[in-house]
């Protein structure tokens, strides 16, 4: 008696959460529509637009060069801030050529040497393209574009920009490009085809020899920025040994800091969402939720927390390092709550759940 | 166990009073001799062999498997390895500047990690700004410590770049030369010989100078190599080959400019380098012209490049502090795939070979009371950190300290499974001619020649399961 009505019992529970209405918000994906979408609507999608917005900003300097308007240089500025906001999107996933073929520092080094800038600008070296290949990297990229569209303090006007600055400026951004162009074919499947090595991940890929090695490889890369920014970039500026120093900030020419942390972190959630500029793929975030959706959850609130505090702070970086460490102080703690899960559950979730 | 099981027998006896007395006073007799067993290390196997740290191992396989702190660091010894972390990530500028001051005038490089791309061994280039390749120089003879003589006007290392409006001493040009052998078995393998020379020489150099070609070691599990007791290192010499198996290992003892005396060398390709303090403050200023507390004197100093700021030490004594803990702390990636057949096999031909005379597996860490993470940690570098002679075709012809022309220190092989995750592509060797784990297991000769010959014969199956042994690490 007591067993058929134990066995009633199970049969109406079972019924009742067959009724369950499926979840329309979990896309059921399998592991490899994720890592080929990864790689086909995310890296290599933004990796095209880091190289066009790197054309659009030499264009602009070609434009500022032959006619050096004040406007013509705001131009520039707008646009060595949109490719700078598509480069600090893909350092939310920093693996592969942008690392292996050394891409970052060739155009994202910082400290920039002014030291030895001011005296190249002041001396009468050439300054083509290949001359700029040559230099150190402190003395390229998007900081020494930065320090001369705008200046210390981010005051530069079209008439202070000299002819040799322009000269060098021009040589900064093609090289700038060129470094965009690598980066953008290294992933190319029909050039460098780094592309292939994520999507074939256990099964034949030389670089992922099992699909658990290209996930690590994303959600540790995930990881990596969140500890950069909040223990690197914004740390040490707002508690330098001698207190706060906005020269030890990273954008503090162009006053746009905050923007690039924000990229940072959008970047995470774009690599978790398999998202760029509108397009969406096969994600993470599909997968995990399919698995356990109460991690999933709390994986994205804690990406959109971090996003939404930097909302927080409403001054230039170099001011609020002064004037609104609190704010920052809650920020760092929101990305390290999302570097935390990211270590702690997410990929210890991958490591078990991901078994090829 | 014996012990706890000779207890439950005790206990099961008390509830059996009418047992007889002999049975009791046995198992008692028992009881005492299992007290009295003297005290000796576990086996082998009640340890896990993924640890290649001991507790400092870390479980990771990506391109940063390198890049990991001890897991047990508390929350301070944590902040100081992340700001040693930065700093040696950090790009240095020239002086006067507010951050990270004082590269040049003469450099290889502009940052640490420049050159351990993800504290990892580079890429064996020179010139270009992410080379990693650098070139030693000096004159026959000793100086006053026993060490190699500098050459006038260039010093002891060919800094290849140097700051705006000053000259680069030199350009190093490598060449290779190919040459294709093939296993018994018909499967081939391409050796590549490189040829180092000279170009753009600033100024003259003297007749008889000699090179050594060098690209940097991956950074990790030094503080364990560090800790290992100089006394257990000195267990394995055997300079003279008195037991006549062929092998040799011989300690190579290097003047140490901290304590001002000489001191057993662990580090380096020649082991010339007895701490991990002098290997970052030796880097610090020959390759990117930084000066420090131990290393006060610019490389340029009486040469035409030097910049006469004055403004020695370049890098504060806190960051110096920050560099030497952070490189202590950098845990050891776990081993891979260790109950697979195919490393297990590798693993028994690694030892017939008698690859593991050298490449010594496993090692014990000091007790350090100071530091108790590090202490009496039982890891796995498979090195011996002595000098051997490797033959003519790897050798430099430059001796360093007691190091000959021929010899160098055994490379800890723990991560080199991993090489080409963290720096990609991977090579291998002093100068990273090996582009593969074949090419550069075929490249060893003089006592190491037994063991390449015996893989120079194995059949591909067991050629693979060494490599896959190698891998596994």
């Amino acid at each position: 008696m007591k067993k058929a009505f134990i066995i009633s019992l199970s049969l109406t529970i079972m019924a009742i959460a067959g009724c369950k209405k499926p979840d329309t918000t979990a896309t059921i994906v399998t592991e490899q529509q994720v890592l080929t979408d990864f790689a086909g609507k995310l890296a290599n999608p933004n990796y095209q637009d880091i190289q066009s917005k790197a054309n659009d900003l030499n264009t602009a300097v070609v434009a500022f060069n032959s006619n050096a308007t004040d406007a013509n240089l705001a131009t520039a500025q707008s646009a060595w801030r949109t490719t700078r906001a598509a480069w600090e999107s893909c350092e939310g996933y920093l693996f592969g050529p942008v690392e292996d073929d050394n891409y970052d520092p060739s155009m994202d080094t910082w400290p920039l040497d002014k030291t030895q800038l001011d005296s190249l600008l002041a001396s009468s070296n050439a300054l083509t393209v290949s001359d700029i290949d040559a230099l150190p990297e402190s003395l390229k990229g998007f900081h020494a574009i930065e320090y001369v569209i705008f200046g210390v303090g981010g005051t530069k006007t079209a008439a202070q920009v000299t002819p040799r600055q322009k000269l060098y400026l021009a040589s900064l951004t093609q090289s700038l490009y060129n470094t965009t162009t690598a980066l953008r074919n290294s992933w190319d499947p029909a050039q460098g085809n780094f592309t292939a090595q994520v999507t074939t991940a256990g099964s034949g890929s030389v670089r992922f020899t099992t699909k658990k090695a290209a996930f690590v490889a994303i959600t540790t890369a995930m990881s990596g920025i969140c500890d950069e920014v909040a223990n690197g970039k914004m740390e040490e500026p707002l508690n330098a040994s001698g207190g706060p120093d906005s020269t030890l900030d990273e954008s503090s020419f162009s006053h746009n800091s905050t923007t690039d942390f924000t990229n940072n972190i959008k970047g995470v959630l774009n690599a978790y969402t398999c998202q760029y500029n509108g397009t969406t793929g096969a994600s993470l975030h599909n997968l995990i939720a399919q698995k356990n959706t109460s991690l999933d959850n709390r994986i994205t609130s804690k990406i959109n927390a971090a996003v939404a505090a930097f909302g927080t702070i409403n001054v230039n970086y170099e001011i609020a390092i002064y004037t609104q460490r609190t704010q920052i102080i809650a920020v760092q703690q929101a990305i390290n709550d999302l570097k935390d899960i990211l270590d702690d559950e997410l990929t210890p979730f991958i490591q078990q759940n991901i078994t090829d | 166990m014996k012990y706890k099981g000779a207890i439950d027998t005790m206990l099961k006896l008390k509830t059996y009073r009418n047992r007889t007395l002999a049975i009791v006073v046995s198992f008692g007799v028992l009881f005492l001799l299992s007290m009295c067993r003297k005290p000796e290390p576990f086996p082998a196997s009640g340890y896990d062999e993924r640890l290649s740290g001991g507790q400092n191992t870390v479980f990771d396989a990506t391109s940063h498997a390198f890049a990991n702190a001890y897991p047990g660091l508390d929350a301070g010894e944590s902040q100081l390895h992340d700001l040693g972390d930065s700093k040696f990530d950090a790009t240095f500028v020239t002086a006067p500047a507010p951050v990270n001051s004082g590269l040049g005038p003469l450099y290889n490089n502009v940052s640490c990690s420049g050159c351990h791309h993800n504290d990892g061994n580079g890429v064996p280039t020179a010139g270009d700004a992410h080379s990693s390749l650098l070139m030693r120089i000096s004159m026959p003879g000793i100086d006053s410590h026993g060490g190699p003589v500098p050459v006038p006007g260039y010093g002891l290392q060919i800094e290849d770049k140097a700051t705006l409006g000053k000259l680069p001493e030199a350009k190093v040009d490598i060449t290779y030369s190919y040459q294709t052998y093939s296993f018994p078995d018909g499967e081939t393998y391409e050796l590549r010989r490189p040829t180092y020379s000279l170009s753009s020489l600033y100024a003259p150099l003297p007749g008889g100078y000699m090179l050594s070609a060098r690209v940097p070691l991956p950074v990790f599990g030094l503080g364990l190599l560090e800790s290992i007791p100089e006394s257990a290192i000195l267990a394995n010499s055997d300079p003279n080959d008195a037991d006549g198996d062929g092998i040799s290992g011989k300690p190579n003892y290097a003047w140490d400019p901290v304590s001002q005396t000489t001191m057993l060398g662990r580090f380096g390709w020649k082991a010339s380098v007895p701490t991990i303090i002098n290997q970052i403050a030796g880097a610090a200023s020959a390759d990117m012209g930084v000066t420090t507390r131990i290393q006060p004197v610019e490389t340029s100093f009486g040469q035409p490049q030097y910049d006469g700021l004055n403004d020695e030490n370049e890098m504060p004594d806190s960051i110096l502090t920050a560099l030497d803990f952070y490189i202590h702390t950098l845990a050891v990636p776990a081993r891979r795939d260790v109950t697979e057949a195919q490393v297990v096999q590798g693993k028994k031909i690694f030892t017939q070979a008698k690859c593991i005379r050298c490449h010594v597996e496993t090692m014990t860490t000091a007790t350090d009371v100071a530091f108790p993470v590090i202490s009496n940690q039982r890891i796995h570098p498979y090195t011996d950190l002595l000098l051997h002679n490797m033959g003519p075709d790897l050798a430099d012809n430059r001796p360093d300290f007691e190091a000959t022309g021929q010899e160098w220190r055994t490379p800890p092989l723990w991560g080199v499974g991993l090489y080409e995750r963290v720096s990609y592509p991977a090579h291998f060797l002093n100068d990273g001619r090996a582009r593969t784990l074949i090419e550069a297991i075929m490249w060893h000769g003089g006592e190491a020649f037994q063991a390449k010959d015996y893989v120079s014969h194995l059949g591909k199956a067991d050629r693979d399961a060494l490599i896959a042994f190698l891998k596994s690490l």
